[in-house]
């Protein structure tokens, strides 16, 4: 654990990920397109809108993932002061923000044809725009607060409160009447998507992850740079 | 031609427009991301190749530093 939060390891371990995660996202992105668009078969309710699915879903199931790991590593931070955990979830925040983006978009695309409205104040859609609004506030923290123990108790509170609201998008198709559908895929529960429909999903949501992974090392890369750089100012 | 296949029976607009969406923004992202991080290799060199020679052999012998001078090399 420790070895893979020294700041040098992590720099060159991420210079050997981009390439081989260059090489292998382009055909994996174009598999997942061609089976959501082309291969995957249309609903018998809501016919091809279910499309939307296929970008709707791993985008908000990223956007989330990655809430929840920024507040856990920000509560390490606080508690154990590691080095480069700043650096993790600085890189990984602008990415859980575009996903969260897409997710809104992507579900007020999906919204129109299926319920016909571009957007409702409803628990799903309210909690997942407040997400967003955590995500901003947070990278405006670390982006102004310039002294870091500040920085970092300020980054911790902001990540706990999303934290407590993260809990409340998972649950609030069970907590509160909505138009948005309850979960159709659970952990250890039955699974309401049809096996065709699970194999672009999975391919969508491996291709996001794969992209998602490809900015975090760009990403962690500039962070790790832009405090070299102070370094070499005072050599 | 069968257009069939990007109409898809009146719901194409808002599954091309959700593709489309989330392609461009990931491209916005990476591009920019990209240029950040050139930017700053560029700068970084410069910025080393500015300090005296003992300086740079101490700058040398960290780890990161040395890595980040060699990947600018390669681009």
């Amino acid at each position: 654990m420790i070895k893979f939060l020294n700041p040098s390891y992590l720099f060159r371990l991420t210079g050997k990920l981009l390439n081989f995660l260059k090489a292998f996202i382009i055909p994996i992105v174009v598999l997942g397109i061609i089976f959501s668009l082309f291969v995957s078969p249309k609903d018998y309710v809501q016919g091809d809108a279910v499309r939307i699915m296929y970008v709707h879903v791993p985008s908000a199931w990223i956007s989330l993932l990655s809430f929840a790991i920024i507040s856990f590593l920000c509560i390490l931070n606080f508690i154990f002061k590691f080095k480069s955990v700043n650096l993790i979830y600085k890189s990984l925040a602008p990415i859980g923000l575009t996903f969260n983006v897409i997710a809104i978009i992507t579900g007020s695309l999906w919204g129109q044809p299926t319920w016909g409205t571009w957007w409702a104040w409803d628990a799903r859609l309210t909690s997942m725009l407040i997400l967003m609004f955590f995500y901003i506030i947070f990278i405006f923290s670390y982006k102004f607060i310039l002294n870091p123990e500040r920085s970092i108790k300020v980054c911790t509170s902001i990540s706990v409160l999303g934290l407590i609201n993260l809990i409340i998008v998972k649950y609030s198709v069970d907590w509160w009447p909505t138009l948005h559908q309850p979960s159709s895929i659970n952990i250890g529960r039955e699974t309401m998507v049809h096996f065709s429909m699970l194999i672009p999903l999975g391919l969508m949501l491996f291709a996001f992850f794969m992209y998602g992974a490809l900015i975090f090392l760009m990403k962690y890369r500039v962070e790790t740079i832009r405090l070299k750089r102070k370094g070499l100012k005072k050599l | 031609m069968n257009f069939d296949i990007f109409l898809m029976n009146g719901y194409g607009v808002y599954v091309w427009a959700s593709f489309l969406f989330t392609f461009l923004i990931c491209l916005f992202l990476f591009l920019k991301t990209k240029k950040t991080l050139r930017k700053l290799e560029k700068d970084f060199v410069e910025e080393a190749q500015s300090l005296s020679d003992e300086q740079l052999q101490d700058l040398k012998k960290q780890k990161v530093a040395k890595e980040i001078l060699i990947s600018h090399s390669r681009t």
